[in-house]
């Protein structure tokens, strides 16, 4: 493309940039400038006052638990679907029979609608007709049927296992394709020198794919921060908020009770946290960019 | 690399348990969709009806489900080609220019994927209230473009700059126009990254839920997802309807991403991979 040429750049950007500015962008600012305004139902007029909803929300009982809740969800989902997804990358890397069968049938949870996914697992976990409870009594294990959902010791749990459910398909297709990129003869090399399977993972595997591990972590970790469907049709962030996160207390507060303000504030708190996120994604990549000439 | 026989069956075991683990939901919900409404749960559950029927699939192809299906068609199907044109003509841009803006644009569209929806979209209401766009197919298509724009960018970006751009100099000393050069030469030569990007979009938009559950009120505007939520309250326990509405809200983006599955995984993994 030549100098003369790069007006057309700016006409082929143009209406990215515009929708992504307004719709985007401009959001996010609107967001902290509604966090400053109180609104209700009563009074859909936004009204200045500083920062007093902060100051209501900082002080609330619910605060503290919707933080707990969405670290809780965000370790768990990103660790057991990271480690489940590599473990299944490890075994459909060797080669077995019937591995491109099991690798499209490990794909449908992915391509899933999240919503059918929370509907197909709300019937799974139910007291009375769900297949958990059923497989469970079968076997021994429970004496009389659990509500699942409906506990809040286990509500939490049951909607991560969803989440991993849903998520790790994911997870094993990057592994998956890094594991291909990983130097055979490298591995080869490793196996002549005696180094068993485990070692020659711990070895030869894992630090080739360190970069592609960390990057996949804090991406999941960001994607799981702001997940709302599945927990929102699973739970409505019950029973007694015990599943409330983030999103899911946004839309509640906003939608539900027409809290702009409030919504507002708790959106500020989740964009706060996702900006560590994003750091930490930037210096992992960077790291991965910095290392790659060498490796 | 040779394994022991043992290891190899203590391999293809663990495969078998990762295939049941991913399958028995699904296989549940085939199942319950063609169960009889009269034949009963039981304790331990029957995995396949005695008499398996399609009677749930009629029952709950009803009117309104037809609707939701018709919006999700032209919500999710206008999105796909909105978002995949806009953003190949801005990823041309991000892989072709060399002007030092374009690189902290890009920095922008990347930052822009990661952007809470929960955090946003009360603004992005708002907008639509005073554009007077509430539901509407419009204030979901343009919310949906929005969002998708920057994966859509992102993996059409890496898929055109692996392409050579020797095919679009020659063309261009041949005296072909920019203009020319990008739809003779580029938008051919890029149809893989755009099957690729269009099955992440379809995906995407074909699940959507929480732009939909705020933006629509009535039922004439719902979309698939939203409306399978409404039909839990209104059907109580009826599994079975609800099974089949389910099914038939799957197949559409189980075929068409088995379909064309290689695009989609080497264009999702090549960018991700690589960084």
């Amino acid at each position: 493309m030549t100098v003369k040429d790069r007006w057309l750049l700016w006409v082929f950007l143009a209406p990215t940039l515009l929708l992504m500015g307004l719709m985007l962008f401009y959001p996010m600012v609107g967001t902290v400038i509604d966090s400053f305004h109180d609104t209700s139902f009563i009074n859909p007029q936004p009204r200045f006052v500083g920062w007093a909803v902060y100051e209501k929300i900082w002080t609330s009982r619910q605060f503290p638990e919707v933080v707990w809740n969405s670290v809780v969800w965000t370790l768990g989902v990103v660790l057991l679907q990271n480690i489940l997804g590599f473990f299944a990358a490890m075994l459909l890397n060797q080669k077995l029979p019937m591995q491109g069968v099991t690798r499209a049938l490990v794909l449908l949870p992915f391509v899933l609608p999240g919503v059918v996914t929370a509907i197909l697992w709300r019937f799974m976990y139910d007291p009375q007709l769900g297949l958990i409870n059923s497989l469970l009594i079968s076997a021994g294990i429970l004496d009389e049927s659990a509500a699942w959902l409906a506990s809040s010791n286990t509500a939490m749990a049951a909607v991560i296992f969803v989440a991993v459910w849903k998520g790790f398909p994911f997870s094993m297709l990057i592994y998956l394709a890094a594991l291909q990129n990983v130097d055979k003869s490298q591995l080869e090399a490793a196996t002549i020198d005696g180094a068993g399977a485990w070692r020659r993972l711990i070895d030869v595997t894992l630090p080739s794919i360190r970069e592609v591990i960390l990057v996949n972590i804090v991406l999941t970790l960001i994607l799981t921060f702001n997940y709302f469907d599945i927990v929102w049709v699973l739970t409505r962030g019950g029973p007694q908020n015990a599943t409330h996160i983030f999103p899911t207390k946004i839309f509640e507060t906003g939608f539900g009770q027409f809290r702009f303000g409030e919504a507002a504030v708790y959106g500020v708190f989740s964009i706060l946290i996702l900006a560590m996120l994003v750091a930490l994604y930037v210096i992992v990549q960077q790291g991965a960019r910095n290392r790659r000439p060498t490796a | 690399m040779k394994q022991a026989a043992s290891t190899r069956i203590v391999l293809v075991a663990l495969q078998i348990l990762l295939a049941i683990f991913v399958l028995i939901p699904l296989f549940w919900m085939l199942s319950v969709s063609l169960k009889p409404p009269t034949e009963p749960f039981s304790i331990p559950a029957r995995l396949w009806p005695q008499e398996p029927t399609m009677s749930n699939y009629v029952t709950a192809f009803r009117p309104e489900f037809r609707t939701y299906f018709l919006n999700s068609i032209i919500v999710s199907g206008s999105s796909v080609v909105i978002t995949v044109s806009l953003a190949l003509l801005a990823a041309y841009s991000f892989a072709r220019g060399t002007l030092l803006v374009l690189t902290g644009l890009m920095s922008l569209v990347v930052l822009a994927q990661m952007f809470p929806h929960s955090a946003i979209i009360i603004p992005i209401y708002k907008l639509m209230r005073d554009a007077d766009l509430l539901n509407t197919h419009l204030s979901l298509i343009i919310a949906y473009v929005s969002v998708t724009l920057p994966v859509a960018i992102w993996m059409l970006r890496g898929f055109l700059l692996k392409l050579p751009v020797s095919l679009e100099e020659a063309a261009a000393i041949d005296g072909a126009g920019p203009v020319r050069v990008f739809f003779d030469i580029v938008v051919p030569l890029a149809r893989p990254g755009v099957i690729a990007t269009a099955v992440y979009v379809l995906i995407v938009t074909w699940q959507e839920f929480l732009f939909a559950l705020s933006f629509t009120s009535t039922k004439e505007m719902r979309t698939l997802p939203v409306g399978l939520n409404d039909f839990i309250g209104q059907y109580g326990i009826r599994y079975g309807e609800l099974m089949a509405s389910s099914v038939m809200v799957s197949l559409p983006v189980i075929a068409v991403f088995f379909f064309l599955q290689r695009y989609f995984v080497a264009g999702l993994t090549a960018g991700a991979v690589k960084g």
